[in-house]
């Protein structure tokens, strides 16, 4: 499970634009509700597999098995199933030891838009006990990944580091994507997708799934239960986003998120010693960038070469809300926030530049979603809470613009009404979790009678990733019930101590102790720096 | 003519069916082995997968409290208990101002490489402060605002032509070897006792004096030892298949089935092998001048065909043992199990190879049972 934190650090820990990408999607961007994604490069098919219905083996990115590949062709709009027909990809994770083909896990993605085979690397290594005895399916949902993504590759703004987000025009840019869009949008929202992946389970023959549902997925795995509740053996909901709930609202659980790095912080001696003032900082810094924001030249993260960045305030908040995603990079928040007060944007930016290129969000896709199933929904009252926060309010104005771009129909009323189901169902929600609060976790009980709801005490975004959650799917799967299932195990402290400087999380020696040590200090000078450097 | 030999293979079955105990000996064989295999299996994927806490020694843990914490949440527990491994990790003094400082903390391993008890628990510690160094490493270069992507310059994608079955090959090809074995087991009685066995009880003599012609004879016997074997082999295969399914392989991350097919292309390429089996149990018998002295030669020649089945399954000089008898069937089986093209070349040649020495044996017999030294054993 450590594991996975390790190649998420590794890989970019979470999914915002990527700096080829447009910026007019920087912004959008900040609505989405992501799921820390494990990879990010594209998928590599060794077969394509373009022909409709068609089963091939295949590589996908990360994994050197043979997986099984395929594609179902549907309808873009199945009010005319004569249509336009778009081909929805699906990657098949054989089990290892299979127990008859009328079972499978079927995983499905969060963003909304982000592609579940390019992240079918996380879904593996966190899925390995399913897939002992299950096949493991993952769909790209229509709109996403190799199902006719919907992506916005603008021009102009090569070097995200240097523009400022604010003098973003969201409405021009969403229109030009639109333009150069193929594909009717108002197609590409949730309840189409299930229908794809109804369809993907007809075409691959399983009587009946259980379901994994991560971020965003767990809003497709509650319309699964809701309209094809018969097809359904168990239900796994990790970052939990209920029916009855507009993701929009996010902003406040990012702005608990916050409050909660800052409270830890100031309750662990080494951090609070090394940063007094944490919240402190954390305002100046604001209310600097707030009133403009800072200039100058860095050594661009990746190609080293001298760049020009501008600080803004949606820079210095983007990057730190990514960070909260990920408990290990959680770690150097403190630090970040801290320097940054000290006028030295090193560690923000280098927090930035993870999340700057990382796997593509399809924004198109997100729209749809968004302004279809989120935007219409909001209450002048809820907007007025939502607004009552920095990413509440920058998210507000964002979709106000993109929507009426977008001109997405509102979904039914009905949409947004709990699930009432006796399917067995996993709820798990991380307390640290700065998009999906353990609050909705309990919104989505409301009407769930076999249902169990589990808060993983140091978990952030994705439970099952970062804790012993994974084994409880996997004894969800086996035992078919959510009765014996005992989560004690979530509650394993599994906390890393908070970086006090830019290289250490143990606690730094005083000035007189060092003295002492720099004997043997010297001693060990010889190492080289590729020792030094010990990946 | 055929009736003869068909009323002489049910006098051999008859006789054979009479010793209870030496069928049941041949046949303890066949069901036991792959029992016994399952066993072994299933320890050693206890003992490769087993999560259980690793307690060892730290020194100095005061020194890097968030590492020690690390490795504990990881099942490496700090302990002086009875269960503590032999294992010491030391924790430099300098090390939290050598990490202050950016430059690397020393941390000092401390065991027997050479203790195989201990070489996973080590490989187990290594990997996990190889981990706890990587994230770290990645987190430092953040801290200082540059990607740590560039510290992977290359990304190495692997695409493993491997198939589930494929992966399965290690084990399936030692199981295999246990199998085909079954075939020189379970008529090794039966060829002792129709040849030395019905020499000492004066029976070959009397047999002898029939109006059948000892080509015939020989024939029968071959034939009665053949289907020993053959029901040998069949009943280790079913046995197997039960067996083999409940053990857990997929914890290994491989499955290993033993399917309808596999039974039949066993049985296949099976025979040939048996018949060989028999006629050269049925020779060396023979020769050998006494029952006793027939069975310390037969454990003897029986290594021979035990070691090219061995050599197959450990891919040990794959190129010449491809040709051979009892080889040539074992790779080609093991070919089949890999999902791979079925060498029919090799398979050919080996099993004609096969036959060609079968014939060779039975004309040697056919030839020996003319003279009143093997007859009479003199």
């Amino acid at each position: 499970m450590h594991q996975g934190m390790y190649s998420q650090l590794r890989a970019g820990v979470c999914p915002t634009l990527t700096r080829r990408k447009k910026v007019a999607i920087a912004v959008a961007i900040w609505a989405a509700v992501l799921l820390p994604s494990v990879h990010s490069q594209p998928l590599a098919l060794s077969t394509t597999t373009s022909t409709s219905s068609t089963d091939n083996s295949c590589y996908v990115d990360g994994l050197s098995e043979q997986m099984n590949c395929g594609a179902v062709s549907v309808p873009e709009n199945y009010a005319k199933p004569d249509g336009k027909q778009i081909q929805v990809h699906y990657v098949v994770m054989p089990a290892i030891k299979s127990s008859g083909k009328s079972e499978a896990l079927l995983a499905i993605a969060g963003g909304p838009g982000q592609s579940a085979i390019e992240n079918a690397q996380g879904f593996d290594k966190m899925l390995t006990k399913v897939r002992q005895t299950r096949d493991v399916i993952l769909i790209d949902q229509r709109g996403t990944g190799q199902s006719n993504q919907l992506q916005c590759i603008g021009d102009g703004f090569d070097n995200t580091l240097a523009i400022n987000e604010s003098d973003f025009d969201t409405r021009v840019e969403t229109q030009k994507c639109l333009d150069e869009l193929d594909a009717d949008v108002t197609q590409y929202g949730s309840l189409p997708a299930l229908k794809d992946f109804e369809a993907v389970r007809a075409h691959l023959g399983y009587q009946k799934l259980h379901l994994y549902g991560v971020s965003y997925g767990t809003r497709m795995a509650q319309l699964y239960m809701r309209h094809y509740p018969e097809h359904l053996a168990t239900v796994t909901l990790d970052g939990v986003v209920p029916m009855q709930q507009s993701v929009l609202a996010i902003g406040d659980a990012i702005a608990r998120a916050f409050e909660l790095v800052i409270q830890d912080c100031n309750n662990n001696a080494l951090c609070h010693k090394q940063f007094p003032q944490l919240a402190a900082d954390l305002e100046k810094v604001d209310s600097e960038l707030a009133e403009a924001p800072k200039i100058s030249t860095i050594a661009d993260p990746t190609t080293g070469e001298a760049t020009q960045l501008t600080m803004t305030r949606s820079k210095f908040k983007g990057a730190l809300r990514m960070a909260l995603y990920s408990p290990s990079v959680r770690a150097l928040i403190p630090h970040a926030i801290h320097q940054a007060s000290k006028g030295n944007f090193q560690p923000i930016t280098g927090l930035y530049a993870m999340s700057m290129d990382s796997t593509g969000i399809a924004m198109g896709m997100h729209a749809s979603v968004v302004c279809g199933e989120d935007w219409q929904r909001l209450t002048p009252e809820l907007r007025a809470t939502t607004a009552a926060n920095y990413f509440g309010k920058e998210m507000l104005k964002t979709f106000e613009q993109s929507c009426a771009v977008w001109n997405m129909p509102a979904v039914d009323d009905s949409f947004s009404q709990a699930i009432a189901s006796d399917i067995p169902t996993l709820l798990l929600s991380g307390e640290l979790d700065p998009a999906t609060p353990p609050s909705w976790g309990e919104m989505a009980m409301e009407k769930l009678t076999n249902a169990k709801h589990f808060i993983a005490p140091y978990a952030t975004h994705g439970v099952a990733y970062q804790s012993c959650g994974n084994n409880l799917i996997a004894e969800l799967v086996e035992t078919g019930a959510v009765t014996d299932i005992d989560a004690e195990c979530l509650s394993k402290d599994t906390r890393r101590n908070f970086y006090l400087n830019a290289s250490t999380v143990e606690a730094i020696p005083a000035e007189g102790s060092q003295q002492e040590t720099t004997l043997s200090a010297d001693a060990d000078k010889a190492l080289s720096p590729q020792q030094a450097l010990n990946k | 003519m055929s009736n003869k030999i068909i009323t002489m293979l049910r006098k051999e079955l008859i006789d054979a069916a009479r010793d209870k105990r030496s069928v049941m000996a041949g046949l303890y064989y066949a069901m036991g082995a792959p029992l016994l295999m399952c066993g072994m299996f299933f320890m050693l994927i206890g003992q490769l997968t087993s999560p259980e806490d690793l307690n060892i020694n730290i020194d100095n843990p005061q020194g890097a409290p968030d590492l020690v914490k690390y490795l504990s949440s990881e099942g490496i527990n700090q302990t002086d208990g009875e269960n503590t491994k032999d294992i010491l990790l030391v924790i430099s003094d300098d090390y939290a101002s050598n990490m202050a400082k950016g430059i690397s903390a020393d941390v000092t391993l401390i065991a027997d490489a050479s203790n195989e008890k201990l070489q996973k628990s080590i490989r187990r510690l290594e990997k996990r402060l190889q981990a706890y160094s990587s994230e770290m490493g990645s987190l430092r270069l953040i801290a200082r605002g540059i990607d740590p992507r560039v510290m992977q310059p290359i990304k190495l994608n692997v695409e493993d032509q491997a198939t589930p079955d494929s992966k399965a090959g290690m084990i399936l090809g030692i199981a295999t070897m246990t199998m085909i074995y079954a075939v020189f087991i379970s008529g090794m009685n039966l060829a002792i006792d129709t040849s030395a066995g019905e020499r000492e009880r004066n029976s070959l003599a009397l047999l002898l004096s029939h109006p059948v012609s000892t080509g015939q004879i020989v024939l029968s016997k071959i034939l009665a030892v053949t289907i020993f074997a053959m029901i040998g082999l069949l009943l280790t295969l079913i046995v197997s298949k039960f067996a083999y399914s409940f053990v857990p392989w997929q914890e290994l991350g491989f499955s290993v089935s033993v399917n309808g097919n596999f039974i039949g292309m066993m049985m296949l390429i099976g025979l040939p092998v048996a018949i060989m089996a028999a006629c050269l149990q049925l020779f060396v018998s023979f020769m050998a001048k006494s029952f006793k002295e027939a069975q310390s030669y037969l454990t003897i020649v029986l290594i021979l065909p035990m070691m090219l089945a061995m050599a197959a399954s450990y891919d040990i000089a794959p190129d010449t043992l491809q040709w051979l008898p009892v080889s040539g069937q074992l790779q080609a089986l093991m070919e089949f199990i890999k999902g791979r093209e079925l060498p029919v070349v090799q398979l050919a040649v080996s099993s004609i190879t096969t036959l060609v020495i079968s014939a060779g044996l039975a004309m040697g017999m056919q030839k020996s049972l003319k003279s009143e030294k093997i007859v009479f054993g003199l």
